[in-house]
């Protein structure tokens, strides 16, 4: 990527500051009341704003799936007839899709800790920040709307013909997904600015932050992919207002069309939710080995890679959907590609780890079970990717296990790595480290008893979306749905003790885990403006072997008075760009 | 300062002649009956020629930062790979919509 | 609010956030360009769909977009040349502090931009009389080809969705010329400005490619 053109070696005065333990002032408290908080344009509470609304679409969401579980204890209908059971599905799909896993790691997590790890004061357009939620929050509530006016039974690709000929709210519900895209591609644009133009000085390319690059390729993909999206969603859209006939066969189209455009959206998608986690994981894992990440560039550059190749792959969604075989062979060749990318960064994660002085806190735990559930889950991607055993597992359960093992035995467990990493940075308190181990291990256990069954029972030939079945696959059904409560009862604890952690937890310290990173190097509550001085960055962020205190610089004039500290002088590349 | 560049108003007013004579252009070709591809090719090469000059002189690319250039390459970049891949589908199908 | 960087001047345009005048500019700008990114994208589904269907049906194509004025066609395309013309002159007044010249060069800007729309308008109101109306409304039986009502879809989706961004761009403009009338762009502030030449001159290159793409197939 563009490196730093002509950058300019400068030399700067700079001297340590140490992070003040316990800050009577910080963000939270900076401005107070209800309206601070609503136009607010700190990246920070804007990002807390967010996980306030990812946490409650995740639990609508579960409690959705949990309501879909409990129907499939028994074969055949209980409780849920099949179109509301068809509703419950989509709308399980579409919100942990769209409202959850797309705006959890980057907008959430993204807003909170990206300028923090810049040393930047905040993300480059901090009112279009504000605004991208505010779009959010609209696309969410017509999408509310839709589901008390009808609701959608479509499942979450919205596939013509059926999209436009059901007679529930397709409209608003594609139109609030629409209005929802704007919202990431406005993130993406943000943050891409923030990381080209803000870094602090001496903050190069090759020394940020792998979560930057991460974030960095995740951008790209939002602005690139969800434009397409949006175009797909208006194009159906008016499909069904005006019946333009571009999609719908009984009027002349073409549906696989549709689907071409929805999965040059979609696929690219889960990237946009699973990339960004692979940032949080090399940040965790570095922190908690206590070691220099191994293959900096490797883990750099494969997430870019993955950015790419995402977007070359799409067609392997279609392989039964009459697209020629040309193409199929196509897609199923460039899908074992992407396989590459993300081993490499396994591989680099693992020689991280090895001879690493690990320490097994709450957030590594995480990152291990996302190790090994990821694993799975894209192993079974590439089967799924070729060609001739598609035939057989499409459409089975064995996908739905799939994507799961990635999605949230991936993206949920980073996310939640990332957020037990970065709550005492959020919030300046401590939670539990007992209980976080015991609901880690609860939720591992149950999401291998939810979701293996699923693949036995998918290649055996279980179809995905049916409300009853034959009596042969009862009881994998039922482990399944054990295994779904038992992860429930996980989140439970979680929300338990992470509550109490906010109400009465113990007082964090600026750098709990003892970490080189920049986010650590200033107090917990981070201030008002992230940093009281401004950080200069002369080491690498996985620079174990360096003493703490060339991770604390900062330029020596902007000081409040105390002269007492001894002047340094480094030279710095400027990492601002100028061309 | 890339940023800043100045044209002169000769400059643009040149810039905008040359795009008024190539629309001109690609409005006259139609008039001489160019065989089947090659007509679709005339337009769309002049039609680049013209976005290109309105890219690079009037949106100031020339005088601007590499990596905005490299924006939109990307984007051009990621939009033929769109259309390519979907076309590998839609030009290789045995029947080119399924009747239903 | 701890104010970090007291130590220079803080011209009244300028975020906390960042350092100088010129890296808020750069920043603005380069936001802007990720934002043409994602217009041309979003236009190339559109186009997407209108190649794929060309490349089935191309006497399709052919025979339907007789229909089409290609002397109205033309003069538009003109006219919004003209107009990336005049936008670029009133960047270049901003530029020299000349924001009288700013100003006209907007208000003929938007002049232009109503031409165009007046146009399409026209175009419009003659086909929709003729019953060559979007999807399901098309009535007219002037063309033998089964799927014409499908390219007059793709057509009125593309200029559709062009023409909107023509409206969004005169909103712009006029927002451009109260805040210059009220004294906020000079020659070391007109960011706004510059960013809206950009939309506008992306408009421009778009219906470069709309005029003979739908226009000019003979
Ligand atoms: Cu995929």
């Amino acid at each position: 990527m563009s490196t730093p053109e002509a950058s300019t070696t400068k030399k700067v005065q700079v001297r340590r500051y140490k992070p003040e333990e316990n800050p009577k002032e910080h963000y939270l408290n900076a401005e107070k009341g209800v309206w601070a908080w609503m136009t607010t344009i700190d990246h920070k509470k804007i990002g807390l704003l967010y996980l306030g609304s990812i946490t409650f679409f995740f639990f609508v969401g579960g409690m959705l799936a949990l309501l879909l579980r409990t129907e499939l204890l028994t074969p055949a209908q209980s409780f849920i007839d099949a179109d509301v059971y068809n509703q419950v599905f989509t709308l399980h799909g579409a919100i942990m899709i769209f409202f959850f896993l797309v705006p959890s790691v980057p907008a959430a997590l993204g807003n909170f800790i990206l300028p923090l790890q810049l040393g930047a004061k905040d993300v480059a357009f901090p009112r279009l920040n504000l605004a991208s939620f505010y779009i959010y929050t609209i696309g969410t509530i017509f999408t509310l709307i839709a589901i008390f006016t009808g609701g959608i039974d479509t499942g979450w690709t919205f596939y013509t013909p059926y999209s436009t000929q059901t007679g529930t709210n397709v409209l608003l519900m594609t139109f609030g997904i629409f209005i929802l895209g704007f919202s990431s591609i406005l993130t993406g644009v943000n943050f891409i600015v923030t990381i080209h133009k803000l870094r602090a000085p001496g903050l190069t390319w090759n020394k940020l932050p792998l979560n930057v690059w991460a974030l960095y390729a995740t951008s790209i993909i939002q602005v690139l992919a969800t434009p397409v999206l949006a175009i797909t969603l208006l194009l159906l859209v008016m499909e069904r207002a005006l019946g333009i006939g571009v999609f719908d066969p009984s009027i002349g189209g073409d549906p696989v069309l549709f689907q071409h455009f929805f999965w040059f959206y979609s696929h690219p998608a889960v990237y946009i939710m699973i990339v960004p986690g692979f940032g949080v994981i090399s940040e965790v894992i570095s922190t908690f080995s206590r070691k220099v990440i191994f293959g900096y560039w490797a883990i750099a550059l494969s997430s870019l890679a993955i950015a790419f190749i995402g977007f070359l792959v799409w067609g392997h969604h279609m392989f039964v959907a009459g697209q020629s075989s040309l193409a199929s062979m196509v897609f199923s060749f460039l899908t074992f590609l992407v396989g590459i990318p993300t081993g490499i960064k396994i591989f680099n994660w693992l020689a991280t780890m090895y001879k690493g002085s690990i320490d097994m806190k709450a957030p590594m735990l995480y990152a291990m079970v996302f190790l090994f559930l990821f694993t799975i889950g894209g192993f079974t991607g590439i089967m799924l990717g070729s060609l001739a055993v598609d035939i057989h597992l499409h459409d089975t359960y064995y996908v739905v296990a799939h994507f799961h093992y990635v999605m949230m035995g991936g993206m949920v467990m980073a996310l939640l790595a990332g957020l037990h990493y970065w709550w005492p940075k959020m919030f300046g308190k401590m939670y539990s480290e007992f209980f976080a181990r015991i609901s880690c291990v609860i939720i591992f256990i149950g999401f291998n008893l939810a979701f293996l069954p699923q693949f036995v029972m998918g290649s055996q030939g279980m179809p995905r979306r049916y409300f009853n079945y034959i009596d042969q696959y009862q009881a994998f059904h039922q482990l399944s749905t054990i295994g779904a409560y038992i992860m429930a009862v996980g989140f439970v604890i979680m929300a338990g003790y992470m509550i109490h952690s906010l109400l009465r937890g113990k007082p964090a310290s600026a750098n709990p885990w003892g970490s080189r990173a920049m986010e650590w190097q200033t107090s917990s509550p981070a201030p008002h403006h992230n940093f009281e001085h401004i950080p200069v960055i002369i080491n690498g962020p996985y620079d174990y072997h360096k003493p703490m205190s060339e991770f604390q610089l900062g330029i020596a004039h902007s000081t409040n008075g105390h002269q007492s500290f001894e002047k340094v002088d480094v030279n710095v590349k400027s990492a601002e760009e100028k061309a | 300062m890339s940023g800043h560049h100045i044209s002169s108003a000769k400059f643009l007013w040149g810039v905008a002649i040359v795009l008024f004579f190539l629309t001109f252009l690609t409005v006259a070709v139609t008039w001489i009956h160019i065989p089947e591809p090659w007509n679709v090719v005339v337009a769309i090469a002049i039609a680049v020629v013209k976005a290109t000059i309105v890219v690079a002189f009037f949106m100031n690319l020339w005088w601007d930062s590499r990596f905005n250039t490299i924006l939109l390459v990307m984007s051009i970049v990621f939009f033929m790979i769109l259309i390519g891949i979907t076309l590998l589908d839609t030009l290789f199908r045995v029947d080119p919509i399924p009747t239903f | 609010m701890s104010e970090t960087s007291a130590e220079t001047k803080h011209p009244a345009h300028l975020h906390h956030h960042f350092v100088d005048s010129d890296q808020q500019f750069e920043s603005s700008k380069m936001g802007m360009w990720i934002f043409l990114v994602t217009e041309i994208l979003f236009f190339g589904g559109l186009f997407a769909a209108y190649i794929v269907y060309r490349a089935w049906y191309p006497e399709l194509y052919l025979e339907a977009s007789q229909e089409l004025d290609a002397f109205w066609g033309a003069i538009n395309t003109f006219v919004l040349i003209g107009s990336s013309l005049t936008v670029a002159m009133a960047i270049r007044s901003a530029q020299l502090n000349q924001i009288r010249g700013l100003i006209i060069n907007l208000w003929i800007t938007i002049g232009l931009a109503c031409t165009f729309m007046v146009i399409k308008y026209f175009e419009y109101a003659e086909k929709l009389e003729k019953g060559i109306a979007p999807g399901i409304y098309y009535t007219y039986d002037g063309l033998e080809h089964e799927k014409a009502n499908i390219f007059f879809s793709i057509y009125y989706m593309m200029t559709g969705l062009h023409g909107l961004h023509v409206i969004i761009g005169i909103g712009l403009m006029l927002w451009l010329v109260w805040k210059a009338k009220r004294g906020a762009y000079h020659s070391e502030y007109y960011t706004p400005v510059e960013i809206t030449g950009l939309y506008w001159h992306l408009v421009d290159v778009i219906w470069i490619f709309l005029f003979p793409l739908l226009y000019l197939i003979d």
